[in-house]
């Protein structure tokens, strides 16, 4: 079904609800819950699923002095500052993004640039701005991990699917594929990558070396 | 690794609780209320009673030993006293909102296993300007949310209650349960599936 193609599966909200997805993937994720409400209020209601089982959890023992000591520390404690870090010089991200800092852009290929988005990594995987003029064509790849892409501005297209602002593509080893650009304007997405980018064909190969995703 | 038996009320126990459980829920939003509004100790070691217990029984499941699922507990409750001001009990009671609060915190110590760079604290739960699609949703969500888990399977609430435990992928959930990970996922998608029918049957089509 190509509608939910778009969006991110079933048991990725779910990780996102409970909080065990891959810190990465979690910043991709809340940017496109920020352009969905709809998938957003969903998972507001699998939070009160969670709520409902850490009510019904069979309750551990606590050791001994436990409340005395959780009382003695909201006495002696100062409170926590609450000031945000400042925000990034893009003001065309979802709120979820604006206050990760941000790396310079960097060209990897005609009409493609990069920026590194300073969010928690996991591993390999980390989360990188990425920004595709109309009608370029990035060389056909496949990747080294699962993948993350949600559109931020612009639309561009697989073989089989057209993605716009807020769609969400998940794709795995098992993707090969080669998005163009189908919009008027450039196309910038937000990527959870995990670990490079095999460039696929004549022009990937030549182009493997130069190219540092 | 020990195999606990699901602790979740069946249907029928639940029917004759139901009213108590309701004000009990309401209870802990008003406690919450008093510790933002007054600071109020004797509200807070309620909820601490209430929630700390179960809280460790969390991230023991997920994993944990008894002490570090302690201290989570403790950090958990103590993040419950500071923000208590940004609670809205009209947009999730308070099981739901120190749900997320743990949730977030697992989050972050993900994080930070995890060479963190700088991780804005970013939790567009709590303080973001309140939409009306975000009210809709949680109005009187905790009679609907039970109502709708009791018409699971026993062993659809028994998979969706470990994906929300664990910390970990499908596969851990298969190896407690010795069962095939193709079954585990499958079955936490009919889960969710009927999940989403029972809880937001109008929705469905625009999906």
């Amino acid at each position: 079904m190509t509608v939910a193609a778009r969006n991110p599966s079933e048991e990725r909200l779910l990780a996102y609800a409970a909080g065990t997805l891959s810190p990465p993937e979690a910043v991709v994720v809340a940017a496109h819950l920020a352009l969905r409400p709809a998938n957003d209020a969903w998972v507001r209601r699998l939070q009160s699923v969670g709520g409902e089982f850490l009510e019904t959890t069979r309750p551990a023992d606590l050791s001994d002095g436990a409340l005395a000591r959780a009382m003695a520390r909201i006495e002696t404690d100062a409170g926590e500052a609450r000031v945000p870090p400042p925000l990034n010089d893009m003001a065309e991200l979802p709120e979820p993004l604006r206050r990760y800092a941000l790396g310079p852009w960097r060209w990897i290929g005609p009409g493609m640039r990069v920026r590194d988005v300073h969010a928690p990594r996991d591993g390999n995987c980390r989360v990188i701005l990425l920004k595709i003029d109309p009608g370029r064509e990035t060389p056909r790849h496949t990747h080294g991990g699962v993948e993350l892409t949600c559109v931020l501005s612009g639309a561009y297209a697989t073989e089989t699917e057209r993605f716009g602002v807020g769609d969400l593509e998940e794709a795995d080893e098992d993707v090969l594929h080669r998005p163009r650009v189908v919009s008027d304007e450039p196309c910038l997405c937000v990527v959870a990558l995990d670990g490079q980018i095999q460039l696929d064909g004549w022009l990937g190969r030549l182009m493997q070396p130069f190219v540092r995703l | 690794m020990h195999v606990e038996a699901p602790s979740f009320a069946s249907p029928e126990q639940r029917v004759g609780v139901m009213s108590d459980e309701a004000e009990g829920a309401l209870e802990h939003d008003r406690l919450i209320e008093a510790v933002a509004l007054r600071r109020d100790r004797e509200a807070f070691a309620r909820l601490f009673e209430h929630f700390a217990p179960r809280l460790k029984a969390w991230l023991m499941k997920s994993g944990a030993t008894a002490a570090a699922a302690e201290d989570f507990a403790q950090d958990a409750m103590l993040t419950v006293w500071r923000k208590a001001d940004l609670f809205d009990a009209r947009k999730a009671r308070a099981a739901t909102w120190i749900f997320t609060i743990a949730r977030n915190r697992r989050l972050d110590m993900l994080r930070r296993d995890a060479r963190a760079l700088p991780t804005p604290e970013i939790e567009p739960t709590e303080d973001e300007a309140m939409r009306p699609d975000a009210i809709l949703a949680m109005a009187d969500d905790a009679r609907r949310v039970r109502e709708a888990l009791s018409r699971l399977k026993p062993d659809q609430i028994e998979v969706l209650r470990l994906a929300f435990f664990m910390d970990s992928p499908h596969s851990e959930i298969a190896q407690r349960l010795d069962l095939p990970l193709g079954t585990v996922k499958s079955r936490i998608r009919n889960a969710m599936i009927k999940l989403r029918t029972i809880l937001e049957p109008s929705e469905e089509a625009s999906r």
